[in-house]
């Protein structure tokens, strides 16, 4: 046939990530995975873990190397942050690696490298659910002082901090800045905030891709085993149906969060059409857990609601990482205003491109 | 253990397929506007338009697939895909050609005979030769290999071929096409091998002992057909390939067939018209049409990424299952979601209701035709090694 000689790469080009960086990431978080105790009520912080992260370049694996990063692309990065999310791996890497260092590049403050953590004060200087707060040794902040938005890099020793968890357990804290500390802070570009905001999402959406991915695993693993009426359960239809809304979802999940991230790398972020690409990618992922947090627990029966089994560690942070960032509704209000506005011949365009071009 | 994942990958589309799609695109717009045909939902089985069907062929988008020397364009999956996308999501009526253009012609190039593919892939090329299919019977849906449709050897006037005898159900636009592959066995099924002993026959249906009946959906439209085959003849040079293929070859193109744009695209240009309404207020603007738009994007990156997988003859049947039993319910789902938000009308009364009613209508075919989603979940969850 003709179509065989054709050279496919002027057509379309797959995209991945450096398959031996994906390997070692994804042998180290098993190996993490697979070393863990049973779980407790709380996530607590793994020193030990970050310290391992920290040797290898994949604490701030996406940040520039001129502020200490790593330079890898937000491609490797989706491979971090999804082996790091099935293994429930205790560590602000988005937080610290993802958010904080991008926002100290943004402002043209050095970084050195000791851990962060990233707010968004209100006017009086108050964050709440600040992930790992208690355990940063600085908080980057993004702020709007009336005027501008700035960014302030604020040591542990200025803030107040007040302990909290949210819906996963994970160390959510209220931090409370001193406002002259953030008006000190360096201005940057107005759309440093919603460009923030479309990175916070998504990480979470790939974080949430990887704990729906593992949780399909242990779903798959235990309706193989458990057996009932002297067969497994994976044998009967209903639950068959159930898992293969599991992978079906997930699969949705990461085709939209997979295209986020390929669309914003090839373009290091200014493509017109990334806006759309995250908002899509939230908005999908977010839906997506609804069902697969559903059926994955009704598919692992009432073993799965126990604090000992692992599921947990997938389902509740899918459902807390999902309103941050915007919540699912919020996408989902971007991305009908961006289609109203498209309107009857813009909508396919967006779609295709995530502009009316 | 590997992460699992059914994900068919994400792959980004070169400038050489943006240009295809935008002349398309330039030439459906002109044809709107000139009224050669407005616009529609499902028009992959509801609109019928040999005329259209001819002028896509003189414009180089038919045989996309087939090598210039029987007639086509000598083009790759992957371009047909987006001319396909581009045809569907303006409701362009495509359902003429859409049988030979998207199996036939496929399953011909890869199994006919040399006579066979220089009969019919030039003509299926410009338009001239319209296929359907008959592999579904009265007793025979989900599970194919039970078709009673039997063959037997004869010989008239000294040819020797086969006497083919059953009824086929569901052949859309039948009644209109020239000719259409008809699964039959040929040996007895075997319960020990239920796939083995059956053939396909390329019928003419013009041909005595064919009959054709409708069968009027529940909206009132003629678009599917019972076939009846009262011992029609079919020489030896109209069996497809070798006999006893049957099987193979009904099960070879289901990637193709289950992951095509049409699997998500049905109602796209509803899902359009419903963003103009709610642009001019004539809807009140509501979050679902930004999920379901986000929910289409992704969809149609599954598509193409399972396309790029089998233009470079990687296995996605699981892929593929997973994107059509995605892309039929998020199609059916925008129906509903605007049922839900429009004000009662008839049909007659805009152009928002006229496509309405029709997606409620074909709405229960989505996710019924080409593997229901209850067999595909099947197929889903065998990839994921519970079967």
């Amino acid at each position: 046939m003709t179509t065989d000689t054709t050279d496919l790469s002027t057509l379309a080009v797959p995209v991945a990530a450096d398959p031996d960086l994906v390997g070692m990431m994804t042998d180290l978080f098993t190996a993490y995975r697979e070393a863990r105790t049973a779980p407790d009520q709380f996530v607590v912080f793994d020193e030990s873990l970050w310290g391992q992260l920290e040797e290898l370049g994949l604490t701030r694996l996406t940040a520039a190397t001129e502020s200490g990063g790593s330079g890898a692309s937000w491609l490797e990065g989706a491979a971090l942050l999804t082996a790091a999310a099935g293994a429930a791996a205790p560590v602000p890497l988005v937080e610290h690696g993802f958010l904080a260092a991008w926002l100290l590049e943004q402002a043209g403050l050095p970084n050195d490298g000791a851990l962060r953590t990233v707010a968004l004060p209100d006017a009086q200087g108050q964050a709440n659910s600040v992930l790992y707060g208690r355990h940063a040794a600085a908080v980057v902040a993004l702020w709007h002082d009336g005027a501008q938005w700035r960014v302030a890099d604020v040591p542990a020793a200025r803030v107040t901090i007040t302990e909290g968890h949210n819906l996963a357990g994970e160390p959510a804290d209220t931090v409370s800045f001193e406002v002259a500390d953030l008006g000190a802070g360096a201005v940057v570009r107005p759309e440093v905030r919603d460009e923030f905001q479309r990175r916070g999402a998504l990480a979470r959406s790939l974080q949430n891709v990887g704990s729906a991915e593992r949780a399909l695993e242990l779903v798959l693993t235990h309706v193989n085993e458990r057996a009932q009426f002297g067969r497994p359960i994976g044998k009967f239809q209903a639950v068959q149906h159930l898992v293969a809304d599991i992978a079906a979802e997930s699969a949705l999940a990461r085709a939209a969060t997979d295209t986020a991230v390929a669309r914003a790398v090839e373009s290091d972020w200014a493509d017109p059409g990334v806006p759309f690409a995250v908002a899509a990618a939230a908005s999908c992922t977010g839906h997506a857990a609804s069902v697969i947090v559903r059926n994955a627990h009704q598919a692992m029966g009432a073993i799965g609601t126990t604090l000992e089994h692992e599921l947990h560690l997938m389902t509740k942070p899918m459902l807390a990482r999902r309103g941050e960032f915007g919540t699912v509704h919020e996408w989902d209000e971007t991305l009908t205003a961006m289609a109203v506005a498209a309107g009857r011949e813009g909508l396919w365009p967006l779609v295709l491109t995530g502009t009316t071009a | 253990m590997p992460p699992v994942s059914v994900s068919p990958g994400v792959a980004i589309e070169q400038p050489a397929l943006t240009q295809l799609r935008l002349e398309v695109r330039a030439f459906v717009a002109d044809a709107i506007r000139d009224g050669l045909f407005v616009p529609h939902v499902d028009t992959w089985l509801t609109r019928w338009d040999r005329e259209f069907t001819r002028e896509l062929g003189r414009r180089g988008w038919l045989g996309m697939v087939i090598p210039t020397e029987y007639g086509g364009q000598g083009r790759t999956f992957l371009e047909r895909f987006v001319v396909t996308e581009e045809l569907l999501v303006v409701g362009a009526p495509v359902a003429a050609h859409w049988v030979a253009e998207r199996q036939i012609g496929p399953s011909l190039l890869r199994f006919g005979t040399e006579e066979q593919k220089q009969a019919f892939l030039p003509a299926i090329s410009r338009g001239d030769v319209i296929f359907g299919i008959g592999m579904s019977e009265p007793d025979s849906g989900s599970d194919l290999a039970s078709v009673r449709t039997k063959a037997e050897p004869d010989v008239v006037d000294g040819v020797s071929g086969w006497r083919v005898t059953g009824t086929k159900v569901w052949t859309s636009g039948g009644h209109e096409a020239d000719a259409f592959f008809a699964l039959a066995r040929t040996s007895p099924l075997d319960p020990a091998h239920r796939h083995d002993g059956l053939s396909q026959f390329i019928v003419d249906l013009h041909a005595p002992g064919v009959e054709i009946r409708p069968i009027i959906s529940m909206g009132g439209d003629h678009h599917f057909n019972e076939v009846h085959l009262d011992g029609v003849f079919i020489p030896d040079n109209r069996v497809l390939g070798q006999i006893g293929d049957g099987w193979m070859q009904v099960t070879s193109e289901l990637g193709f067939e289950r992951s095509g744009p049409e699997r998500a695209l049905s109602t796209f240009h509803l899902l359009a018209e419903t963003a103009e309404a709610m642009q001019t207020q004539t809807l009140p603007t509501d979050t679902g049409v930004g999920r379901l738009t986000a929910r289409i994007s992704a969809l149609h990156q599954m598509s193409f990424a399972v396309s790029t997988a089998l233009q470079g003859h990687q296995n996605a049947d699981t892929a593929a299952a997973v994107t059509k039993v995605l892309g039929t319910t998020t199609e059916g789902d925008i129906a509903d979601y605007v049922d839900l938000l429009a004000p009662p009308g008839r049909a007659a009364d805009d152009a928002l209701h006229t496509l309405l009613h029709a997606a409620i209508l074909q709405r229960p075919g989505f996710t019924l035709r080409g593997g229901t989603n209850e067999i595909l979940r099947g197929v889903i969850a065998r990839g994921l090694g519970m079967r």
